[in-house]
């Protein structure tokens, strides 16, 4: 390749890796623009808040665009079209055309087959990818920040003098999610948990001066640091037995590995391999806060204000799923390599036939997360019994939806390959899984983030957080009393609500991946008996509520139905709802995105 | 003929059927809006019935200026009347439209269109639709007119009669409770209300086209009035009527049911007309089918399997699935016209199921005037001619027959009657006595004339009986009235119209001389018609038409005089009664002074109705039957009726024809005025002459079981109270018994082995079922507890945890793979 060519390349797939970056660089943008603040002392005219949700809107009406518009971002689109206006060009060009029109002719065919190289829509040499899921999450993501900040905004959380630290760790803990759920390379993926987990350490030890906050913070910040530890050890281990950490790359090596490495009873290099493979999921298991790596989940929770507790709920675990899922399709998906060529299903199967071993195991690894996600359902559940706390019990909560969505995961894993022949119906139920999960993403983060709204804001009236100071609220302020029982019967998953149709699906997934293997039968009936076990704490709230007279002396609560606490309970909770009676139209929207990755 | 028309007339009558609907819907809704003092109901359903009436007159107006329909010769093959007859055929119009015609022999009626069509089609059930179609002849037009009329002038009057209720509190003075009258809020609106919904199944009923919808409007003529007789529904009395009358009608609804089913069954179709689809797919009536184009019945005459074949519209024999001519039973028709007659007999208040109109009198005076004398209780009359011709002759003989008893029995009952109402409803029993008589002895038209005049001058008189009450402060009593026409003339005066025209009055000998004057002075020939009857009320022609239908009759059939005998001798009574009841009431002096000191002539909006029923009552059959009214209904008559049915030709009773009745109805006129004058003359001895020339007190006692029988009512109501009423509680009780002991003892027993077990259950439910329920939340609660211990809180056991997990996830999975794996 000619040292010319390799600029233009360079600059060429800079350009149109910053156009594919924009929401990132917007994000970016927001945090300057909030440390500018700060510098010049100029907070009385550009509050923090809102120089923060400029950046938030700008990065959100920029993934829009990709969401919306997404052909004219997508790579092979792009080429295409390019090569079509090449052979116009070619085609009008006359005999003997002057030296300019042939070089622009040849510019043109030059920059078509560049953006071919661009494989499956990886960007910045290949660290990134970017395609629907990408653009679901930050679209996700940033619509989730939006909803944080406004919370914040109406709760008070982060006074005027720390309220630009506030966002600029908001943000940059966002920065790092976005990142996460567009990781291509194992370094990428490592370099968004920890952008991501930073920030959260400071954002759980933000209510200075109160010595549980600083704790939770510490916990949090070693916790999370053994995690991250292992985990890069386990990057490592990975890279090195197979020599690529960039993930389209892995499905190959690793097959090649398969056929070096048949004994797995005694081979050192498969200990070494399944070790590697244990560390990253420990990693991100404490991102997703799954049994038994969960231990910080309640001390940070309860530390932390509910605003930061919302945030990292659902926030933190969505972009730990998109990683998971990311790199489970990485392990098993030979379609990353498939030029975009083989567009019917047949010849995409043929050419992802993987070695049967390899299947095998990763049938294995589908399961083990299924028994992950088991044992995560019922301990969350079963701690969240005797809770006092309400943050607490939230937080015992989040650990026992995490359970149910790595249980969609695991029904993936076990569909694609599970015994018997991979064709296009198995791999339509598995994007279908995908569907599922990115549904139940979509509820959660209504319902949890109206759960840890609606506890902030009556935490602003009562200065308390007990379960039983809770009593009488359906009578004094019965707006957010029954927006907090509508979140919390989603969360158990009682139809009419989205959480229950997030639910049906996950199962429903979990029931067919049954076909390929028995055992996830078990782990739907457990899946169906811990939603029995959560009834109990969810309505004991919902009692305390509704049925408890307010106790003596209690402080009163006067939120008024279409105060701004109101209204930002309805807000959240009217989504639970749509999300409930319109299902069809965005599982059509979620199971586009999932089929896309397929 | 355009068939444009048709869908004008159509949409114009349709208008007129729903405006009081919407009048109905506003009312009974925004009653409860309006102030209790608010007259807005009754101006709004006296727009809506005045709207209803421009679009009825309208339509009239329209018809009339149809064409006639040309005659139409047709084959020799179809000639079944007598030589010298013109057999028409039908002729169909374009789309929906079906002409009839017919010829008469004398003096050929001007033919007259008929329409049909449907506005919706509500259910099917394979052959069978179920739609709201509409049917339209001069007979429907003749109706609306007559309906919405007289309804504008009623719902006018009763809003000056009902204004008492225009308050917050009325007080009820025959309602007697524990702490003196009953009081509660008026009730104004609802009863304009009611009114609009009863105009509106009125009119449904008068436009159906087929008789399963007649049948639905009906049923909601019945609850109206319903309604409208308990509109007092505090006073048992009231209350009881009401149930009365809705009981005795469903007497008279079960017979039309059953019509109703052997037509579906043996027909296949309600619908009266023949009509072609929009989808072009011909649809065939009743009418058709039983009659030919000549309304001769195609009669298969085999020894015990009488039968009517079925044709369609042009003769052509129906064909069943197997290829056989289709046919109903004889005694499947006779079924049916007897089963449709008993819903005519309990709406029209005929004998046996009369009882209830009296007693309806309970309703409010307006509600009488419109409800039970001019419109729904004629509606019976008004079936019986539109199904006329489902009728066989033996079926019209028992229409005759029940017609002639009623006649006579109200006519009777009476002349002793005091309260005004009462004889008023007698009275109106009576007429529809004749009206059915008419029907039954096949003067079609004269029936359907006497309805209509007779719907005038009675409601006339009803109005005029209710301004006497309103006048008298609630005083129905004729004993305690007398000398009323001093104290309110225009009431005496109208009323005075309304009686002549019942009595069928007439001056004799006016007729020719006038007729040679208009002769002379060469008037128009409509005017020479009219100059050339005789002068005489509405009631005269009507009457007078029906009797010499009925001596004709008897003529033909000498073993059934008794038809001819008792309606003219009920003319004579009718005379005696009706002036019985003016004298009493308007003539002579004061019986009761008080009454008489209190009593004042009604407002202007009660007389203005008044005065303009008044002239309809005594104009409305201008010209007798050459006048305007009896050729219109003519127009529609049934094809077979004008030629007569000589006797043998179906079965053994022959019914007359138009020219047989013509030869006696001079005859007939003459006899029907001398004995209206006879019965006139001896009211005016009895109750007129200023001294009472005869002393009626005198005559009840020299015939004190007479007088008894009569003023009981010929006993009716003891009658029926032994024969149904006390039978019934009888079995009642018998079944309460039954229900007591027998039954009630098994369901005790049941219930007592319900507890036994259920005790048992509990037992099983509180230790079994319930301990399992609470072992579980023991043990999850329990392993909820336990672990939150392992939550302990020190960082150190965490971070140990992480080695932990990964020892332990790495190691179980790495054996678990080296266990599970086996190389391939």
């Amino acid at each position: 390749m000619e040292f010319t060519h390799l600029v233009h390349l360079s600059w060429f797939n800079t350009a149109y890796s910053l156009r594919l970056f924009g929401p990132e660089l917007a994000v970016v943008a927001g945090i300057l623009g909030l440390l500018f603040v700060r510098l010049f002392n100029i907070e009385r005219f550009f509050p923090a808040a809102l120089v923060a949700a400029l950046g938030a809107i700008a990065a959100l009406g920029l993934s829009t665009h990709q969401f919306v518009r997404y052909d004219q971002y997508d790579a092979y689109k792009i080429a295409e079209r390019t090569r079509e206006e090449a052979k116009a060009a070619k085609a009008v060009l006359p005999v003997g055309a002057g030296r300019a029109a042939t070089e622009a002719q040849r510019q043109l065919e030059y920059r078509a087959e560049m953006q071919s190289l661009q494989t499956r829509g990886g960007y910045f040499t290949q660290l990134l990818v970017f395609d629907h899921f990408t653009v679901f999450f930050r679209v996700f993501l940033l619509m989730f920040l939006l909803c944080v900040i406004y919370l914040t905004v109406i709760s008070g959380i982060p006074d005027r003098e720390d309220a630009p630290d506030f966002y600029v760790l908001l943000l940059g803990a966002t920065l790092g999610m976005m990142i996460m759920a567009s990781a291509n390379h194992l370094l990428m993926v490592f370099m968004g948990i920890e952008m991501t987990s930073v920030p959260s350490y400071a954002m759980v030890g933000f209510l200075k001066g109160r010595r549980k906050s600083s704790e939770a913070a510490l916990k949090y910040v070693v916790y999370g640091g053994g995690a991250a530890g292992v985990m890069l050890y386990g990057i490592s281990l990975l890279a090195g037995l197979l020599g690529t950490a960039h993930l389209p790359e892995m499905v190959q090596s690793l097959a090649e590995f398969s056929r070096l490495h048949t004994d797995v009873g005694h081979d050192q290099a498969i200990r070494t391999l399944v070790l590697a493979v244990v560390m990253i999921t420990v990693g991100l298991a404490f991102k997703l806060s799954i049994f038994p790596f969960h231990f910080w989940c309640p001390d940070a929770f309860e530390g932390a204000s509910a605003e930061v507790g919302a945030f990292l709920s659902v926030a933190s675990k969505a972009a730990a799923f998109a990683v998971l899922v990311r790199l489970c399709l990485a392990m098993v998906l030979t379609s990353q390599l498939v030029s975009v060529d083989a567009k019917s299903a047949e010849e995409m199967v043929s050419l992802m036939r993987l070695p049967d071993i390899l299947r095998q195991v990763y049938m294995y690894v589908g399961i083990g997360l299924g028994v992950l996600a088991a044992l995560s359902a019922t301990y969350g559940n079963l701690t969240a019994y005797t809770q006092k706390n309400i943050k607490r019990l939230l937080a015992y909560s989040t650990i026992a939806h995490a359970g149910y969505m790595l249980m969609a995961v695991s029904a993936m894993m076990v569909i694609l390959n599970g015994p018997g022949e991979l064709n296009a119906n198995r791999i339509h139920q598995a994007s279908e899984s995908v569907g599922a999960l990115l549904y139940y993403l979509l509820a959660y983060l209504f319902m949890n983030l109206g759960a840890f709204a609606i506890v902030a804001l009556v935490r602003n009236q009562t200065f308390s957080e007990q379960v039983s100071d809770f009593a009488g609220l359906g009578k004094q302020a019965p707006v957010l009393a029954v927006c907090l029982a509508i979140c919390l019967c989603s969360l158990i998953g009682i139809p009419p609500f989205g959480g229950f149709v997030g639910k049906f699906f996950v199962f429903y997934n979990v029931a067919i991946a049954a076909h390929y293997h028995p055992v996830m039968y078990v782990l739907l009936a457990i899946g169906v008996l811990n939603t029995v076990f959560s009834l109990f704490y969810y309505m004991r709230v919902v009692k305390v509520m509704f049925l408890d007279p307010v106790p003596e002396g209690a402080r009163v609560v006067d939120i008024a139905p279409l105060s701004d606490a109101g209204r930002y309970a309805l807000l959240a909770t009217i989504p639970v709802l749509l999300l409930g009676f319109f299902p069809e139209q965005i599982t059509r929207l979620t199971q586009d995105v999932a089929r896309q990755l397929f | 003929m355009d068939p444009k028309t048709g869908e004008t007339l159509a949409k114009l009558l349709t208008a007129a059927w729903l405006l009081p609907l919407l009048g109905f819907a506003v009312e009974i809704f925004a009653g409860y809006l309006w102030s209790r003092r608010s007259k807005a109901a009754a101006y709004l359903a006296v727009g809506c019935i005045v709207g209803a009436f421009l679009c009825s007159a309208s339509a009239l107006y329209l018809y009339r200026q149809l064409p006639t329909i040309p005659v139409v010769h047709h084959e020799a093959s179809h000639q079944h009347g007598k030589a010298g007859h013109d057999e028409t055929k039908p002729v169909h119009g374009e789309g929906t439209v079906v002409a009839k015609e017919e010829e008469h022999h004398t003096d050929p009626a001007p033919r007259m269109h008929s329409f049909s069509g449907t506005h919706y089609v509500l259910a099917k059930f394979s052959n069978l639709k179920i739609s709201i179609d509409w049917y339209i002849d001069s007979l429907t037009i003749v109706m609306f007119a007559m309906v919405t009329l007289i309804a504008s002038c009623i719902h006018v009057f009763a809003m000056g009669y009902m204004s008492e209720e225009l308050t917050e509190e009325y007080e009820d003075h025959q309602v007697h409770t524990s702490h003196g009258h009953f009081s509660r809020p008026g009730r104004f609106y609802k009863f304009f209300a009611f009114l609009s919904l009863f105009c509106f199944s009125m009119l449904g009923l008068v436009l159906a086209g087929n008789i399963f919808l007649v049948f639905v409007f009906w049923e909601l003529v019945g609850v109206c009035s319903y309604f409208l007789i308990g509109f007092y529904i505090e006073r048992k009395s009231a209350s009881t009527a009401a149930n009365k009358a809705f009981i005795m009608n469903r007497v008279g609804d079960f017979g039309f049911l059953i019509g109703l089913m052997i037509i579906w069954t043996s027909f296949g179709t309600f619908q009266f007309a023949t009509r072609t689809e929009a989808d072009g797919q011909k649809q065939l009536g009743l009418f058709d089918m039983v009659r030919g184009a000549d309304g001769k019945l195609d009669l298969q005459d085999e020894p015990g399997k009488k039968a009517v074949l079925l044709t369609d519209d042009h003769d052509h024999p129906l064909l069943a699935a197997d290829g056989t001519r289709r046919s109903i039973p004889y005694i499947l028709l006779i079924g049916a016209g007897l089963g449709v007659f008993a819903g005519c007999v309990g709406k029209s208040a005929q004998f046996p199921l009369q009882t209830w109109l009296p007693d309806a009198m309970e309703g409010p005076t307006p509600v009488s005037a419109l409800v039970h004398s001019a419109t729904m209780v004629a509606a019976g009359v008004y079936l019986a001619g539109r199904f006329y011709p489902m009728f066989v002759p033996e079926v019209q003989l028992v229409i005759a027959y029940v017609g002639a008893i009623t006649l006579f029995v109200a006519a009777t009952i009476a002349i002793v009657a005091t309260d005004i109402k009462r004889v008023l409803a007698y009275s109106t029993i009576s007429q529809l006595g004749y009206m059915m008589l008419a029907i039954g002895l096949g003067g079609w038209a004269a029936g359907l004339f006497h309805l209509i005049t007779h719907a005038f001058f009675k409601s006339l008189m009803f109005l005029c009986s209710g301004s006497v009450i309103y006048g008298c402060h609630h005083v129905q009593e004729m004993p305690q009235m007398g000398g009323l026409r001093k104290k309110m003339p225009i009431t005496a005066y109208t009323m005075l119209i309304g009686v002549i025209a019942i009595c069928g009055l007439a001056i004799p000998g006016v007729d020719v001389f006038f007729g040679g004057v208009a002769a002379k002075l060469g008037l128009p020939a409509s005017f020479q018609n009219v100059m050339s009857e005789k002068w005489a009320f509405s009631g005269y022609h009507s009457k007078d038409a029906i009797v010499a239908t009925a001596m004709t009759y008897a003529q033909l059939n000498p073993l059934h005089a008794l038809l001819f005998i008792l309606p003219l001798a009920g003319a004579g009574i009718t005379a005696f009664y009706m002036f019985r009841l003016w004298f009493y009431t308007f003539a002579g002096k004061p019986r009761d002074q008080h009454v008489y000191d209190h009593a004042h002539e009604s407002p202007w909006l009660m007389t203005a109705p008044l005065i303009l029923l008044a002239a309809f009552a005594a104009f409305c059959a201008c010209g007798g039957e050459k006048g305007f009214l009896f050729t219109m209904l003519l127009g529609s008559e049934p094809a077979h009726v004008a030629d007569g049915l000589a006797a043998g030709a179906t079965s053994k009773l022959a019914l007359p024809s138009h020219h047989q009745i013509h030869d006696n109805h001079a005859t007939a006129g003459f006899y029907a005025l001398v004995v209206a004058a006879v019965g006139t003359f001896t009211a005016y001895l009895f109750y007129g002459a200023r001294q009472f020339k005869l002393n009626p007190s005198e005559v009840q006692s020299r015939f004190p079981w007479l007088y008894t029988f009569l003023a009981e009512k010929w006993r009716f109501d003891d009658l029926y109270d032994v024969m149904f009423v006390k039978p019934v509680h009888i079995v009642a009780r018998w079944c309460a018994a039954t229900d007591r002991l027998v039954f009630d003892g098994i369901l005790h027993g049941a219930c007592r082995i319900g507890i036994v077990v259920s005790h048992w259950d509990r037992l099983f439910d509180e230790n079994i079922v319930d301990g399992l329920v609470n072992w579980v939340s023991n043990v999850t609660y329990g392993a909820g507890s336990s672990f939150r211990y392992l939550q302990t809180g020190r960082l150190r056991q965490y971070v140990m945890f992480i080695v932990v997990g990964v020892v332990l996830v790495g190691g179980f999975g790495l054996f678990w793979l080296m266990l599970r794996i086996r190389p391939s």
